[in-house]
This record gives structure tokens, sequence and C-alpha cells, in this order.
């Protein structure tokens, strides 16, 4: 076999497929202050996911003592992709909260 | 990721956290949604960590930063970010020798580590016998990365793997049920390195010489180690799924190179898996399932009574996901001869595999939750191992592969299994004859 490239064996297909662009989407309006807004805290059913909320509640209390939170509970790694019978109920609480913390677990 | 980006376009700002080492794995969801600007705050927490100081003074450190990402005002490319064009690299992509190609390969990450067939036009015009479809044909688009699985580039990863033509048909239906299973993708990039682990039913199965005798599993066979290896090229290069980028698995599972076994049929007294999924005898049929783990036991006794007690005195209430017992032709006969179907083997596993009275209080650990998250059902019945519910309501599967012998074996983990038929081309006859004498013949010695 030789490493000459000019008498190179293969040429070769390229195996990583195309993809379409995908339309991209801008962030929502950011909120001027945290303090006297009821922020949601998402966490998904990793089970570090509240530990993690557990600790941003304090904090929030502590920084933004006029803050309030409501937290939902996924029982999947996505309430959004993989619990559709709980669209309403997300959405419906999305409505109640100015911002979301979310915590994944990872 | 998906839920901070649908939470964004419901209005609502959103911050997540992400643990320090999965901030690729979470931009590269967020691209794939059409998100790229979205807000983490990178943090220290190890995932699933149950420490709660750690945990707190984690978090304590990166709290400003969650703050600023619900308040600080947005750039004009976080309001409207601009276009950027995926990476769509021409077909012909590289001339050079069999070592260079595969440096080539490997260098971009494009191949599993070991050597690659390169995938010429003349070696994918040959795999592309193996379907009537026609190469541009688009199967599916593969998540998370919406890769387009037209013929054609799945013809050249199973060139790479090493495939046969007679493998194409597989290959097409085994990309479909990556696609039909809505939990696949987060599978294939779990911390818990979930691997597929693909079951093939049917007559299909023979005639593409996949094994389901002794050492069905273990290297040796070309369809059993092309093809998974096949799916895990196009995991990567089709999907998107890259070991540390995207695949997070923290151990890792040599399943990922290749674990694919035929059931056997022939030797099993009861219906065959796919049967019991509602696809007929004669229809070629694969099953995929995602265990992040495999288990072998020598039963306790061979007989009905030894086989059942291992199987639901070996399970450990600390599991998850979907589970399959495996058994061999004997263990299979050994329960039929004793009267049991494959509905009663099942059903007495579900029954009789329980919690040991005081298990989690001898332990020291709270009680009060199911360890199999998973699975909501099961905080109403805490007593039991396998509990079914709305998502998985069979939770105990059978499988009868591997040669004549008394070892049996686990699958546990990952979502419910997914059955899809396999739509064999119009030749497949003349296709079978062509390559079925391909196989190894070994020396005495």
């Amino acid at each position: 076999m030789t490493s000459d490239k000019a008498t190179a064996a293969y040429e070769v297909l390229s195996p990583w497929a195309e993809a379409d662009p995908v339309p991209l989407k801008g962030l929502s309006p950011r909120l001027d202050t945290l303090d006297g807004k009821k922020i949601g805290l998402l966490c998904n059913s990793k089970r570090a996911a509240p530990l993690i909320l557990d600790a941003t509640e304090k904090l929030l209390k502590q920084r933004f003592p006029a803050a309030t939170v409501s937290r939902f509970f996924a029982r999947s790694f996505s309430v959004s992709s993989l619990e559709k019978d709980r669209a309403q109920e997300f959405d419906d609480w999305l409505k109640g909260v100015d911002a979301v913390i979310a915590s994944v677990g990872d | 990721m998906y839920d901070a980006i649908y939470i964004e376009g419901k209005g609502r700002p959103a911050a997540t956290y992400v643990f320090e080492h999965f901030v690729n794995d979470a931009m590269s969801a967020a691209s794939s949604k059409g998100m790229p600007v979205i807000r983490v705050v990178p943090e220290t927490v190890v995932s699933e960590s149950t420490v709660v100081a750690t945990i707190e003074a984690a978090i304590n450190a990166v709290f400003d930063n969650v703050a600023s990402a619900l308040t600080k005002p947005l750039t004009p490319d976080e309001m409207s970010p601009k276009s950027r064009e995926p990476e769509n690299p021409p077909r012909i992509i590289f001339k050079g020798t069999l070592q260079e190609v595969n440096r080539f390969f490997y260098q971009r990450g494009w191949t599993d580590g070991l050597p690659v067939i390169p995938p010429t036009g003349e070696a994918v015009a040959e795999m592309l016998t193996g379907t009537d479809l026609a190469p541009d044909a688009l199967i599916e688009k593969l998540e998370p990365r919406l890769g387009k699985a037209t013929v054609e580039k799945i013809a050249v990863n199973a060139v790479m793997a090493g495939c046969l033509p007679v493998h194409m048909p597989f290959l097409i239906a085994g990309v479909r049920l990556l696609a039909a299973s809505p939990g696949c993708g987060m599978m294939a990039a779990s911390t818990g390195s979930f691997s597929p682990f693909w079951l093939i039913n049917g007559p299909g199965a023979e005639d593409a010489n996949f094994r389901s005798t002794y050492g069905a599993t273990s290297p040796g066979d070309i369809a059993n180690a092309s093809f998974g290896r096949a799916m895990g090229l196009i995991t990567k290069n089709i999907r998107g799924i890259r070991k540390q980028v995207e695949d997070m698995g923290v151990l890792g599972n040599p399943g990922k190179y290749s674990w694919v076994a035929a059931e056997n049929e022939e030797n099993s007294p009861w219906e065959p898996f796919h049967v019991g999924r509602g696809f007929k005898k004669d229809e070629t049929a694969l099953t995929l399932m995602f265990p992040h783990q495999y288990q072998q036991m020598m039963p306790f006794g061979t007989d009905d009574k030894g086989i059942l007690a291992t199987v639901v005195g070996s399970v450990v209430p600390a599991r998850m996901g979907a589970f399959a017992v495996i058994l061999t032709p004997n263990n299979a006969r050994s329960l039929a001869d004793a009267g049991w179907s494959k509905a009663a083997v099942k059903e007495y596993i579900v029954k009789n595999t329980v919690v040991p009275e005081g298990y989690y209080k001898r332990l020291g650990l709270d009680d009060s939750k199911p360890f199999d998250r998973g699975n909501v059902a099961a905080a109403a019945d805490k007593d039991h191992i396998f509990v079914a519910s709305p998502l998985d309501p069979d939770p105990v599967r059978v499988f009868v592969f591997g040669g004549f012998g008394s070892w049996m074996g686990f699958l546990q983990g990952g979502p419910p299994p997914m059955t899809g038929k396999v739509e064999l081309p119009a030749d497949w006859p003349q296709l079978v004859k062509k390559y079925k004498n391909v196989v190894p013949t070994y020396a005495r010695y």
C-alpha cells in the first residue's frame, strides 16, 4: 500500500449526515429584577435536581425577600418533550410565574 | 434543555443549571431545537449527587449567575440569533490509502475507534443492492441533530461497519425504530451508558445469518457484529451523538460496539417474541431495547422451580427501567414441560419479585420513594420490584436465545422495548443466495 496521495486507492463518501438549517428563535425579554416576582422552580426526575432547587430557594429568599416561588416536578427527564399528558398542566403553571429556574440534575 | 427552550418559547425567561462538564451536550441540544443562545449556568454539582452540603456550596457559588441570566438585558444576537448553516460536507469527502482514510475518519470523530472499511462509491453501490429504496430516499431525520438518514447515508455507515447488503433492510428498520422511540435520544446520550440491544425475529434473521445460538452476542459473526456496529456509527454520524460531547455516559458500555442476537425460534417451545407483539411468524422484525445492565446467572436449579427462583430471588430493588429475562432453549423447555406458558412465567415474575422485608430500613435508607424513579406507578406499590405502569404495562419480557445450556441472563434499563417490521426487498431470495455462504469455516486442530 502506498502513501502517495497521487496513486491513492480509495475515494470515499462522507458518513456525516446532511441537516437542514433549523429556524432560530430568540430568547424572551428578561426581568428588571427578581424581587417581587414569582419564580418557577422546575426540576426533572434526576435526584440532584430537587436538591439544587432547595439550595436555590434558600438563596432566593435571602437575596430577594419579596420574591415567591412555585415548583413543578417533572416525572421524567423533560416534561415538555416526554410528558404529553401534562402539557396543559405545565402551560398553566408557566402562565402563573414570571421566570423559571430549571434544574435538570446534569 | 428542551424544557428551557419550551419555556422561552412561551414568553418566560429561563435559566438552567448545567453541570460544567455537560455544557457542550446542553448547547448541542439547544442548537438542534433552534435556540443556540439559550442561557445556561454552569455549576459543579456532579450528576446524580445527593450530598446536600456540596450542592449548597456549588449553587451558592453560581447564584449570581442565575440572577443575571434572568435579568441581564438581551444582546441583539440573543434577541434574534444569526442563522448558522449546518456542516454539510461534500458527498466525496476524501481520497487516500486505507490508513489515510482511517486516520481522516477517526480524527473527525466518525468511527468507533476500530478501523473501518473505506466507503468507496463501488462499495456503497453494492450495499445499496440490499434495498429497493432509492439512494436519496429519506428514512428519518434523527434527533438530536436532525441528521438526514437517507438510504445512501445509511449504506455509507454500513460499509464502514463491515455489513453485507443483506443487512440493509435491518438497518433501515433500525433507523425507523430509533425515530419511533421517544426516549431513544436521551438513552444514547445518558450518563447511564444505556446501550441499544437488538433482538431479531422471523425468517430474515436466519437468511442474513444473524446468530441465535451459542455466543449469540459474542464477536465472530458478520451479521451480529456489523449490524450493531453500523447502528452505532449511525448514532454518531447521523444522529450526532458523540462521546463526551453529547453522549455523557459516565462508565461507558461495551454493548455500544454491537449488541445483537436473533431469537432461537427453532428451539424455543413458545411463540417468537415478535408474534407476541402483534407480528406474524413469517414476518421479520427487529426489537430495540436500551439496557444499561447485563447480568448472567447460573440458575439455582434447571427445573422450573430453580429457574423462576433465580429470577425472583436475584433482581435487586435498586434497579430501574425495562427488564428482560434471557432464557436458553433448555431453560424455556424446562418451563414449558412443567406447564408454564410465556405469559404465566411473566405473571409469576411480576407477582413474586418483591422487595425483601425491612430491606431499606436495614440499609439505613429512606423507603418512602421507590428507587425506580422513572416508574410513577411504583410509588403506589412499594412491595413489588416490577410494577406495571401506563408507560410500561408489561414490565417483564422473555427472550429465548443462546446455545444449549443452563446460564440465564437479565437485561435491565431504559424505556420499554419497541418492535418494528423489517421490510425485505423484492429480490431478497437472490440476495440471500449471494451472501448466505459468507460464513467462517473453522479449521480443526
